[in-house]
């Protein structure tokens, strides 16, 4: 066959043609891609991460001049405390920890409305009246970390966010009578529909974990916390959700509603960061 | 020769028509140009175009909840505990997780509770409850009488961007005793309040560009920048459905109409501020989601899908 022929012998001038130093740069062309693609596939801690750990260990266990250290509250590996109410920090999401300690900087006093058409940023909350949206900074009242977070700075912030998100964490599940379980569980997974309140998993992630940086996580957090900040977003004391999402669950929320559901998700299982 | 001859006929009588009026653009804008001198430029003129910001003269019509308005479908917790009630459970896990429990017939990221939120119990979404009892019924669209299961068919067809389950399937006959337990007590063939959609009106034109606005303010927070919707932490599902692209619903889906996908957006959208949206609002987001791009639809040859991406079905 005259093809085969003409194959035959592309192939051997081909080969007869190879030197050295072509397949020097054939072997470079196979190894130099998979060589390159090793920091990708193989993930390891950057010496920036490291250092800004480090600095975030430091001061959340030893504090600074005039800052007292996270641990004395939050506890040694930012566990919280749950006969307290003290919210757990470990293995929270580095953003929503830096925006929460940048919300309790913000003096809630002096809080200045800004009319803007579209909001570019969102730290700042919206607000829907019709056709006009007014974007208020967000805040959040505490007398305690108010006091503290306005004392760390920018680089302070971010170090802790970052070492606290690196930390580990196990939850115990509480026991609570079964009634107040069911009904949790029913407010947890459906939410009222009758009243157009959606249910909590729907954002918060279906087992309560948290998702990405808008959404904290409920499992693993004391019961105590999640009522008081319930109470307080009916207060107007805290007031930094996203498009007002939470303000508008919250002041749906029984007194009943806030125990069951609370009891419903310190009963869940919850580990993060562990292998 | 003579069809020919008069097509020829017809295009140059257009491009004729082109022309003159291409001549008289033309002479307009010198005449507009050579007049702008003599306009006085502290005079006060209407605008034309349409202000992007007003102040809060039109206030967002929200919708009263009164106890007992809608129908309270039965608890989870009193499913029974016999062979119905374990067929009810199926249906609700296909349900809420059809892309784990009716893996073979779903080809996208969405699941039943997308659209029908709260397990379908939520008015104004579409919920269970309340469509049970309308059907069978005669749907415009195809023309005909459906029953119940050709409408979940359509469902798994269109929205799901997947196979239609066939009658006898063991997930159809699961999802029907599901939405038949949910309706229980509920009338036959009544249109109870918070069936389907809320109504929507239209007061000015359309316009994405408004859309894409208020996307980026409502909407991307959680369906993400493109409309890709987030995937769980896992990587298993989606938590926020993805609104256009590979895996969202197909161009044969009730939400590619953009008055369907308004009244849904009008009536559910952002999550827990139902109403919140103007019916202007949500019409414009509408239609900034309705020019993206999506799976074609199955009842579609690929050559009309190219030419005409958005033709309606």
């Amino acid at each position: 066959m005259w093809f085969v022929s003409l194959l035959k012998n592309s192939v051997v001038t081909r080969l007869k043609n190879v030197s050295i130093w072509s397949a020097l740069f054939a072997g470079l062309v196979v190894l130099l891609p998979s060589i390159m693609i090793i920091p990708l596939v193989v993930p390891y801690p950057s010496p920036v991460d490291q250092q800004e750990q480090f600095l975030g260990q430091k001061l959340a266990l030893i504090g600074k001049d005039d800052v007292p250290a996270c641990a004395t509250c939050h506890g040694r590996e930012g566990e919280g405390d749950f006969k307290i109410g003290i919210p757990r920090l470990a293995g929270l999401n580095p953003d929503y920890i830096k925006k929460q300690l940048e919300d309790f900087a913000r003096n809630p006093i002096k809080t200045r409305v800004v009319l803007e058409p579209i909001a570019r940023d969102y730290v700042k909350t919206p607000r829907t009246y019709g056709d006009l949206t007014v974007f208020t900074p967000g805040t959040r009242n505490n007398p305690v970390m108010n006091e503290v977070s306005r004392k760390l700075s920018q680089e302070d912030r971010h170090n802790l966010a970052i070492y606290f998100s690196k930390l580990s964490f196990i939850a115990t599940p509480r026991a609570f009578d079964f009634e107040t379980l069911e009904r949790g569980e029913d407010l947890a997974l459906r939410g009222k529909p009758e009243y157009g309140l959606p249910a909590c998993v729907s954002c918060h992630g279906p087992k309560g974990e948290g998702f990405g940086a808008v959404f904290p996580p409920l499992a693993g957090q004391p019961l105590q916390y999640l009522i008081q900040q319930i109470d307080k977003w009916q207060t107007g004391k805290r007031d930094n959700d996203h498009l007002s999402l939470m303000k508008n669950v919250a002041v749906q929320l029984t007194d009943g509603d806030k125990v069951n559901v609370a009891s419903y998700f310190s009963n869940q299982s919850y580990s993060i960061n562990r292998e | 020769m003579v069809v020919i001859r008069l097509y020829m006929k017809l295009i140059l009588a257009r491009a004729g028509y082109f022309f003159c009026w291409s001549l008289l653009v033309m002479t307009q804008t010198v005449v507009a140009q050579g007049l702008g001198n003599d306009l006085d430029s502290l005079e006060v003129r209407p605008s034309l175009v349409s202000p992007q910001l007003s102040l809060p003269t039109q206030l967002t019509q929200v919708h009263v909840v009164s106890p007992g308005e809608y129908f309270a479908p039965p608890l989870v917790a009193n499913i029974p505990d016999d062979k119905y009630g374990d067929m009810v459970r199926m249906g609700r896990d296909i349900f809420v997780n059809t892309a784990k429990y009716a893996r073979r017939y779903t080809g996208n990221g969405l699941m039943c509770t997308s659209c029908h939120l709260q397990e379908g119990r939520k008015p104004h979404s579409g919920p269970l409850w309340a469509a049970y009892g309308m059907y069978p019924m005669y749907r415009h669209k195809i023309r005909t009488v459906v029953t119940f299961e050709e409408r979940i068919q359509d469902c798994f067809l269109y929205s799901m961007n997947g196979i239609a389950p066939t009658l006898d399937s063991p997930e159809m006959k699961a999802l029907v005793t599901y939405a038949q337990w949910l309706s229980k007590g509920a009338p036959v063939g009544v249109d109870l309040p918070g069936r389907g959609f809320p109504n929507v009106s239209r007061s000015q034109d359309l316009d994405p560009k408004r859309g894409k606005i208020v996307y980026e303010t409502r909407c991307e927070i959680c369906h993400g920048i493109n409309g890709q919707g987030q995937k769980h932490n896992n990587g298993d599902g989606y938590m926020f459905p993805p609104l256009w692209g590979r895996h969202s619903y197909n161009k044969g889906a009730g939400m590619q109409r953009i008055k369907t996908l308004a009244q849904f957006i009008k009536g559910n959208m952002p999550l827990g501020a139902s109403f919140s949206l103007t019916d202007q609002a949500s019409l414009d987001v509408a239609m900034y989601i309705w020019l993206q791009d999506r799976p074609k639809n199955p009842k579609m040859s690929w050559v009309m899908d190219f030419f005409f991406p958005n033709m309606a079905h």
